[in-house]
């Protein structure tokens, strides 16, 4: 087994990690030495930044700008909470580990920008302010080639109206010169002589935040009124306008804002966050760039799990006060969403209901909140009568929001027919990771709005808001007969359940379990992707387990029983378990198996144990407990696992995590108070994996699991009840039977050639 | 009476000992190297096959391995 080298902080080191647990004849050094450089940087080494100048202050300045649009921020500078702010607002975050962050500008994050409301001019200055160095050129002419066109039109709905608004009356001009805009074009009055444009004056920004950067000149030029030009479009062609102005045509992406409280039109909903809803710091700061000029703009606001995005959700729609469409991705988050509006808010029990295929609720009145699947709303088959009759209702209302959970999990297409069937004056969206494998995240850009904000997570750590989580990556040496099956060719399928099965593995799980439910009387969660393993360790450890196939009643009770119960304190979880099935009593998770490479899979499980527990003044940094999360993923060494296991623990490294190897576990001296400690009993085990069909060992297969909006268990039909009790199909069954066999014998006459030869004869 | 055979003795782990025992299965008859399998951890193989042996662990730990793309 392992040869004890515990605590190697860094992954990336896995080639050195590795050496002296491998040893192959005597001279390996000469081998492996060259590996030891850190491969990554190679790259940059080879950047030339002598050109950079130094300005004379530089030490008190934290940025490094460098003219390929990285920019560096040192963590450890005063200035550091300003600079932060403003480089999130600006750049895209690469990798924040503790004290230096990289951050990249790309059109994207400025376009961002450009959207909360900051200007070309601003951004330079700031920059350069905040820069050690002078700003290469190349970075000023990449944020002037960038920003030129954005945020100059806005899309405004104003008492149902929608107006393309801009300051540059030249630039509305310019868009009018395209037919399909000239023509969605209502003109109020034709003949007036000007160009027809309305002016208003509009307030400038407020609460940016970045004021105390600039000098006082630059904020009063910035808040000072500004008139705005604007003209009418119809309703219907909204879409092409939009359309045409996107980068590959006109190139003058639109912002979206709402002004909703100008908004007469739509009625008013009642509701208030309620004073014990007290948002948190950046969650002020992640409204207010939502908020940011007293209109509400569409965009995506990433926080980590566990840190409360459901409040930011429901302060939005507090904020806004008029009808809400909340989307999340599964029934049991449903009803947490809607727990969650009757917490914070005010809102009254008959004005919040709930759409999935289980619980049918209609609102009255005439404003509310919903909260529905983004299944129900993009469902395209045959509905019942009922459910038809609500999405009737929500295809034809005025939503004020459209709140949207988890948006990295909603592929692109789902999404334009969600939006389609919906009208919304403003889209929210929610996710803690803005990652996917198969990098459809562009979309959620132009289809919801830019990114508006999103939380450093080690930040939260130290201000005690989500757990201090200990990540370890366990490694588990294969046994003897199990690594030998895993070779050969003819087990390729199997690979996976023989490295999750390794009796090793299965022993480091078991003291896991034991140790934090004994010794530290934590709960615990232990996910595995594959189903063979994961019934295999439920039934061996007599623990409970949830996976596609439980039912909803079921899964509840298990889960209450594992809130309450002082019995239950391990559950097993199948990927169902991954999004949103909030758990916050657990504070330990096992990983088992995972779903091959996917980031997202391992940073969403993290998030389940993210939510702070214990008192605050215990989590903040320098208090009793150093860790109160622990995060292990056990991996068996040698196998495909270890290339998955470093591949999926990358978003989490750039968040700033460290993963520590541990390669020990369990302690040699726990013989057989284990499971499989017997040469016998593993051998048992190996035959019960290599007997098992190809299909029962592979991966659990959820319905629409493109990249998983997932958590369906079964196909679901809508049907009627007299189908259930049979009265339906017999009615079906008589008419199909006679037509069938008309058509048959009619209208199609086989050709006896291509009849089988058994039946030839008898026909001839 | 007693034989002397020239060969190379390999120490390594468990796994690695499998992979090549494996690796020598999936050679022909005429280009199997290991003399004899000592124990779970100790092979005993043809004195020439060390850099062969070598190549193809390093190969099968690239596979295993994940390195960031820059």
């Amino acid at each position: 087994m392992g040869h004890g080298d515990k605590g190697r902080p860094n992954k990336k080191h896995k080639s050195s990690a590795k050496e002296d647990h491998r040893s192959i004849v005597e001279d390996e050094d000469a081998y492996y030495g060259e590996e030891i450089e850190d491969d990554n940087r190679d790259g940059e080494k080879k950047r030339d930044f002598t050109k950079l100048e130094l300005k004379p202050d530089h030490v008190n300045r934290p940025l490094w700008a460098c003219a390929d649009g990285r920019i560096f921020l040192e963590t450890f500078s005063p200035l550091y909470k300003q600079a932060y702010d403003f480089l999130i607002a600006i750049a895209e975050p690469v990798c924040r580990p503790e004290s230096m962050h990289e951050y990249n500008l790309t059109p994207h994050s400025l376009y961002a920008a450009v959207s909360v409301g900051l200007e070309t001019e601003t951004i330079i200055a700031v920059l350069n302010k905040l820069s050690k160095t002078k700003l290469p050129k190349e970075m000023i002419d990449f944020i002037h080639a960038s920003t030129a066109n954005y945020g100059k039109v806005k899309l405004v709905l104003k008492k149902n109206r929608y107006f393309v608004e801009s300051p540059f009356p030249e630039v509305l001009k310019k868009l009018l010169k395209d037919e399909a805009i000239s023509k969605a074009r209502i003109n109020a009055e034709v003949s007036n002589g000007s160009d027809g444009f309305t002016i208003s004056k509009a307030k400038g920004e407020i609460g940016t935040g970045h004021e105390d950067l600039l000098s006082g000149a630059e904020v009063a030029a910035a808040a000072e009124e500004k008139e705005t030009h604007a003209f009418e479009v119809d309703p219907a062609q909204v879409e092409n306008v939009k359309q045409r102005c996107l980068p590959n045509a006109l190139n003058y992406p639109m912002l979206e804002e709402y002004d909703f409280r100008n908004d007469t039109v739509n009625p008013d909903l009642d509701m208030e966050l309620k004073p014990h809803a007290q948002p948190r710091p950046y969650q002020e700061k992640s409204l207010s760039k939502m908020f940011g000029n007293g209109r509400a703009r569409s965009g995506i606001i990433v926080l980590p799990c566990g840190a409360g995005k459901s409040l930011v959700g429901v302060s939005a729609a507090c904020r806004i006060k008029k009808s809400c469409l909340c989307l999340a991705t599964n029934a049991v988050s449903v009803d947490q969403w809607a727990f969650q509006f009757r917490l914070w808010s005010t809102i009254r029990e008959d004005q919040i209901c709930r759409f999935t295929s289980d619980s049918k609720e209609r609102f009255r009145g005439n404003a509310g909140v919903v909260v529905t699947t983004y299944n129900m709303v993009a469902f395209g088959g045959k509905r019942s009568e009922e459910s038809e009759k609500i999405i009737e209702e929500i295809r034809n209302r005025e939503w004020g929001l459209l709140l949207m959970d988890e948006v990295h999990v909603v592929p692109a297409h789902m999404f334009r027919k969600v939006i389609s069937i919906t009208k919304s004056h403003c889209k929210l969206g929610l996710t803690a990771t803005l990652v996917r494998e198969d990098e459809r995240i562009t979309d959620l850009n132009f289809l919801i709005g830019p990114k508006l904000y999103e939380a450093n997570w080690l930040d939260l750590v130290k201000g005690g808001f989500i757990a201090n989580v200990q990540c370890a990556e366990v490694w588990c040496p294969m046994t003897k007969e199990f690594f030998a099956e895993y070779l050969k060719k003819e087990n390729s399928k199997k690979k996976q359940a023989l490295y999750v099965m390794n009796p090793n593995k299965f022993r480091a799980c078991e003291f896991l379990i034991r140790f934090h439910e004994q010794q530290r009387g934590d709960k615990i969660i232990v996910f595995a992707d594959n189903l063979f393993a994961l019934t295999e360790y439920a039934m061996k450890l007599r623990k409970p387990m949830i996976y596609g196939a439980t039912s909803h009643v079921e899964r509840t009770k298990i889960l209450e029983a594992f809130k309450t119960s002082k019995e239950v304190n391990t559950v097993f979880l199948s990927k169902v378990g991954d999004n949103s099935i909030d758990i916050p009593e657990a504070n330990v998770i096992i990983q088992i198996s995972s779903h091959a490479g996917s980031r997202r899979q391992e940073a969403q499980r993290l998030g389940r144990i993210l939510r702070a527990k214990g008192k605050l003044q215990d989590r903040m940094a320098g208090g009793k407990e150093e860790y109160n999360a622990f995060f292990y993923s056990l991996v068996s060494t040698d196998t495909q696992e270890m290339y998955y296991s470093t591949k999926r623990q990358q978003f989490l490294i750039d968040q700033g995590y460290s993963f520590k190897v541990i390669t020990s576990l369990p302690p040699p001296d726990t013989g057989a108070d284990l499971s499989y400690h017997s040469l016998q009993d593993q051998l048992a085990l190996l035959s019960k994996v290599l007997s098992a069909g190809d299909d029962a060992v592979g991966l659990e297969q959820l319905e629409e699991d493109a990249d998983d909006i997932a958590l369906h268990k079964a196909r679901r039909f809508m049907g009627s009840m007299s189908a259930m009790s049979g009265a339906n199909g017999m009615v079906y069954m008589e008419y199909s039977t006679g037509r069938k066999m008309q058509g048959q014998l009619k209208g199609k006459p086989k050709d006896p050639a291509k009849r089988h030869h058994l039946f030839k004869r008898r026909f001839t | 009476m007693v034989n002397a055979t020239k060969g190379l003795f390999i120490s390594c782990d468990i796994p690695m000992a499998q992979f090549i025992i494996n690796y020598n299965a999936s050679l022909p008859a005429s280009q199997k190297f290991i003399i004899q399998v000592l124990d779970s951890t100790h092979l005993f193989v043809q004195p020439h096959v060390a850099e062969m042996i070598r190549s193809a662990i390093a190969e099968f730990r690239d596979q295993n391995s994940y390195e960031k793309p820059n």
